[in-house]
């Protein structure tokens, strides 16, 4: 098997130790980003213990606030219930704060929409709206809560899997190329250092010999 | 940091979605309208900004370009009025699966 070196590399002691200090860095590198890419993955389930199911509960939320606002068009007119939803006050306040989990920055929502407003506080009137323009107005609500949630759980997903896949293919470089290249020049400088040293030996040997014979 | 949602999404979508208090409600026709919008809701620092699924089928590579680079903006795709598109495979799952390398059971 044709074992892999770094080109162009003199057999000289210097070079040997250069390249033992490489490989004391290359290991250390390696083993931290293995601890790195395990936190990751770590952190990557629990985030998943969060995201499952939490896309249906979006749907079937939205189904039900989709639902309700239809017949509210159908029983007020499409232009009323636009007309109520202009008057609609305000009601969602996010702050959006990040958290770092090694060095990938992840969103954190804090979303300020927790108590349910009562009809009052919407701020459309009671004279023309039915009670299915409510009845959709809180489905809505809920499901602006739930979407948040969910855009946050995904797109810290999103950004830790991006990382996940760098730090594995870093590890992996360095595990089954950048150390074992290393190792393998170190080996051939070591031959070929003592080779040399044999040949002078056994000149020097020679040498001796034919001092004597004289 | 306090920080601002929008809805870009077809008529019906944001007039729900006004009834449910996001008041930053802009109603599109085509993709070429939404394509220009979503451009200038990024540039506004909206931090949040709730499409509808077909709208972002139809601009993917203009949200890539947007969600790839930074934490901010968020872009949540929701299903519309008529439900939500049944894909062969979900984006997410399939993330996953290369991530971790095995299947996992949702």
């Amino acid at each position: 098997m044709a074992q892999e070196m770094i080109e162009g590399i003199n057999p000289t002691r210097m070079e040997l130790l250069k390249l033992k200090d490489r490989e004391k860095l290359a290991v250390k590198g390696h083993s931290l980003l293995k601890e790195k890419r395990n936190a990751l993955i770590m952190e990557f389930f629990n985030i998943l213990e969060r995201v499952k199911g939490s896309r249906e509960n979006v749907e079937k939320q939205l189904a039900k606030a989709y639902k309700d606002l239809a017949t509210a068009q159908v029983t007020m007119g499409d232009l009323a219930v636009r007309k109520a939803s202009l008057a609609v006050k305000e009601s969602v306040e996010v702050d959006i704060d990040s958290r770092s989990v090694m060095g990938v920055v992840v969103p954190v929502i804090e979303s300020k929409t927790t108590e349910t407003r009562t009809m009052v506080e919407r701020g459309y009137g009671f004279v023309d709206t039915s009670v299915k323009l409510d009845e959709a107005a809180k489905n809505f609500e809920e499901s602006i809560k739930l979407i948040i949630e969910l855009g946050e759980i995904e797109k810290t997903i999103l950004l830790l899997a991006k990382e996940i896949e760098s730090t594995k293919r870093r590890v992996n470089a360095l595990e089954h190329i950048i150390i074992p290249r290393i190792e393998n020049t170190v080996k051939y400088i070591e031959m070929r250092l003592e080779e040399m040293e044999r040949e002078n030996f056994v000149r020097l040997k020679m040498i001796k010999k034919t001092m004597e014979m004289e | 940091m306090s920080s601002q949602i929008a809805v870009m999404a077809d008529q019906d979508t944001v007039t729900g979605f006004r009834l449910g208090g996001i008041k930053k409600g802009y109603p599109v026709q085509n993709m070429e309208e939404a394509d220009k919008t979503l451009r200038k809701l990024v540039k506004e620092d909206f931090s949040i900004i709730i499409i509808t699924e077909k709208i972002g089928d139809g601009l993917r590579s203009t949200i890539d370009q947007f969600t790839k680079t930074s934490a901010l903006p968020m872009i949540i795709e929701i299903p519309d009025k008529t439900g939500s598109i049944r894909r062969e495979s979900d984006p997410m799952s399939e993330l996953i699966k290369r991530v971790i390398g095995v299947e996992m059971v949702k």
